[in-house]
């Protein structure tokens, strides 16, 4: 579903991504963890098509994102570390348009259920987004991934500073798009949670993907370690 | 997919403090700016209607004396107030709005309202165009600033990119919401307008105009949608919101204040015009000693002498049949004519080429094009200025061949002094004035009209294309 091959890119010479291969089919959830600046959100702009490979390709469901930048986004649903909302709006109207946008027509009841399947708190979904905390502007971005019906998602850190039980909530949310043939490429500091949602992880350093694992064969103590010693040099 | 930009934009907008204190306000300054115009107007086209109906009794009732002493008493022409002044006053406060029509001169006009106004007011004075030529494109300028770099900055960008979201797309449905809000504070406005119109004691005025309403309502829209794509393209390039508040109002002040002035210093200085007193003192000159300053009026005297002598076949001026006063006063005012026409011309040529200035400029600041349209269809510029000037100087003429001829016709039959009455006096048509229609307004500002429709067209496609290719972070 997302797939990237010899995949580079350098700003001015510098290398932020070198020859990324990765393969995430559907039903998989692929953890990138690494340190700030090891090429996680890079290779997220790639998919997105924010920035331009400078070697390699980038696919979708098979198509070039470069390619076909609008097509190869119907696939798609992204969650940023903040899902930011317009402020004026309530939560079901910052759901409407960004599923219209998207291309969905939904009724309200419908909309309203998306966001009671993310977990928004009954009667949230009324007020305007200004008053939302974190967690829950979280879950309208889930919702919004619902209501897309999107078979591949990127998320970059959409879990860091979000309260456990938050983030443990988000994650079941993760597990049940998972189980409905959703492609997850998500990155992410937290080791314990890429363990807990992941079903591979990556390990990244400066632009490159150093190792991958399967989280089912190792334990919570492995990843650390392993994690570590690929940090130092 | 634009209407549901369009309509979350508007939306948006609507909820906005900012948006709604600033839509109470700059629809409360159109409205009093409208009303005050239209009120002012009433008052001066009753003035006008008075005085005018005053000077033509005056004329009738001016009892027994000679033609030339009632070319001498003469009238007033007042320029009649076009239905839609009262949106743009132009440059009528400046020209004045009457003259007075007789013997020997071409006067200037007379009662310019900026000579009684203090150097405050000039600034100061709210009318419907400084509304719509200043303000609303401030409040365009603030409700787009942020279109697009604060979508940036707060991270709404990505998520909408990443949705698959075609971005000239985006451009088009902001421009659309915006409209939609400023149309909130435009469309009752106009409506009001010209529903005031169509309410006031012209009848058949709002049928007569609309060309001219026509005309005015699209050189404002296209003005604001040139407002509309520079804020839309700046916001989009700017590296931050800030920076693209800072642009636009840099523009916008460069445009509203600084052009105007630096477009008519520039032109006085590339086709300066004479002062008052040089443009009296030539013409006296000419008046006496001709255009090339080589005659007298002593030879000019003797020549026109010789000629009737010969034309009436006659040795001696008593043996004339016709009243040689009289002849001499219509040669003298013949001879006027052409000195006035030949200076007047002039005057207006440089006038001309001093609007042609203004216009030529219009390609760097919007505001020139559109002023000069609105005053244009609003009947208030110089072009029309000089078109009833011209009008009114030809009634002069008439009533001084009218005195004249009667004079030289009949001036001989009486012994003493000639005296004439109402008889002589009625003979005289009424005056009366047609204003140009919108077409001819057209033809004279076409140049405006293309410049204006290149800024908003070229504004545009700056917008489509910094949508396109903007930053996404």
């Amino acid at each position: 579903m997302l797939e990237a091959i010899d995949l580079s890119k350098s700003y001015n010479g510098s290398t932020a991504l070198d020859s990324l291969n990765l393969k995430i089919e559907p039903g998989e959830i692929f953890c990138l963890l690494g340190a700030n600046g090891a090429g996680k959100t890079t290779t997220i702009n790639l998919f997105l098509n924010f920035i331009e490979p400078s070697s390699g390709t980038v696919r979708i469901n098979g198509l070039d994102v470069t390619r076909e930048p609008l097509a190869t986004k119907k696939f798609l649903a992204y969650i940023p570390e903040q899902v930011n909302l317009y402020r004026n709006l309530t939560g079901v109207e910052n759901l409407e348009y960004f599923t219209a946008l998207a291309g969905g027509k939904y009724s309200r009841t419908e909309l309203m259920g998306f966001l009671g399947e993310a977990g928004l708190p009954e009667g949230a979904a009324e007020r305007r987004v200004g008053e939302y905390s974190k967690g829950m502007r979280q879950k309208v971005g889930i919702a919004i991934a619902i209501a897309k019906r999107a078979q591949a998602l990127l998320l970059d850190e959409p879990t860091s500073g979000l309260d456990p039980k938050a983030a443990n909530e988000f994650s079941e949310l993760l597990l049940k798009m998972r189980d409905g043939g959703g492609a997850i490429l998500m990155a992410t500091h937290d080791l314990f949670r890429a363990k807990e949602t992941g079903t591979r992880v990556g390990i990244m350093k400066r632009g490159c993907l150093m190792a991958v694992l399967n989280t089912d064969e190792i334990g919570h103590a492995d990843l650390e370690r392993i994690y570590l010693d690929h940090m130092h040099d | 997919m634009i209407s549901i930009i369009a309509r979350k934009e508007f939306l948006e907008m609507t909820r906005d403090g900012r948006f709604r204190w600033a839509s109470v306000i700059v629809s409360v300054l159109l409205l009093a700016a409208l009303l005050l115009g239209w009120q002012h107007q009433n008052d001066v086209r009753r003035q006008h209607e008075q005085a005018r109906r005053h000077t033509r009794q005056d004329w009738l009732t001016q009892g027994r004396k000679n033609p030339h002493s009632a070319a001498h008493y003469g009238v007033y022409a007042f320029k009649p107030t076009m239905p839609l002044s009262w949106v743009d006053r132009g440059v009528d406060p400046w020209v004045g709005v009457a003259s007075w029509l007789e013997a020997h001169h071409q006067n200037d006009f007379q009662y310019r309202q900026a000579q009684d106004s203090t150097a405050v007011q000039r600034f100061g004075e709210l009318t419907g165009a400084t509304v719509l030529q200043l303000l609303l494109p401030l409040v365009i300028v603030l409700l787009t600033f942020g279109a697009f770099s604060d979508e940036r900055e707060r991270g709404t960008l990505r998520q909408l990119l990443s949705l698959g979201l075609r971005r000239p797309d985006l451009a088009l449905g902001k421009a659309l919401g915006v409209a939609g809000a400023l149309g909130f504070l435009i469309v009752p406005a106009t409506l009001a307008g010209v529903l005031a119109l169509a309410l006031s004691e012209q009848n058949g005025a709002l049928l007569a105009d609309g060309g001219r309403i026509l005309g005015m309502t699209s050189s404002y829209l296209l003005y604001f949608v040139a407002f509309l794509g520079v804020s839309l393209a700046v916001s989009a390039k700017a590296p931050s919101s800030r920076a693209a508040l800072l642009t636009l109002l840099a523009f916008w002040i460069v445009n509203g204040l600084v052009a105007p002035r630096a477009a008519a210093d520039l032109a006085r200085l590339v086709y300066p015009a004479p002062s008052a007193f040089e443009f009296a003192n030539k013409m006296d000159a000419a008046m006496k000693h001709g255009i090339h300053g080589d005659e007298t009026p002593e030879q000019r005297a003797a020549a026109l002498r010789e000629e009737v002598l010969r034309r009436y076949n006659v040795s001696r001026l008593e043996d004339l049949p016709v009243d040689f006063g009289g002849i001499r006063l219509q040669a003298g005012e013949e001879h006027a004519n052409t000195i006035f026409d030949h200076f007047y011309s002039d005057l207006w040529t440089t006038f001309r080429r001093q609007e042609t200035v203004h216009r030529t400029l219009a390609a760097f600041a919007p505001v020139l094009a559109v002023r000069s349209l609105s005053m244009g269809f609003a009947g208030t510029d110089f072009t029309q200025h000089t078109h009833f000037a011209k009008a009114a100087e030809e009634y002069r003429r008439e009533i001084q061949r009218l005195m004249n001829g009667d004079l030289a016709e009949h001036g001989k039959t009486v012994q003493g002094p000639y005296l004439q009455d109402e008889a002589l006096w009625s003979k005289v048509p009424e005056f009366t004035y047609e204003a140009p229609d919108a077409g001819w307004v057209l033809s004279h500002q076409a140049s405006s009209l293309v410049l204006l429709a290149a800024w908003a067209a070229a504004a545009a496609a700056a917008a489509w294309r910094a949508a396109a290719t903007q930053r996404v972070d």
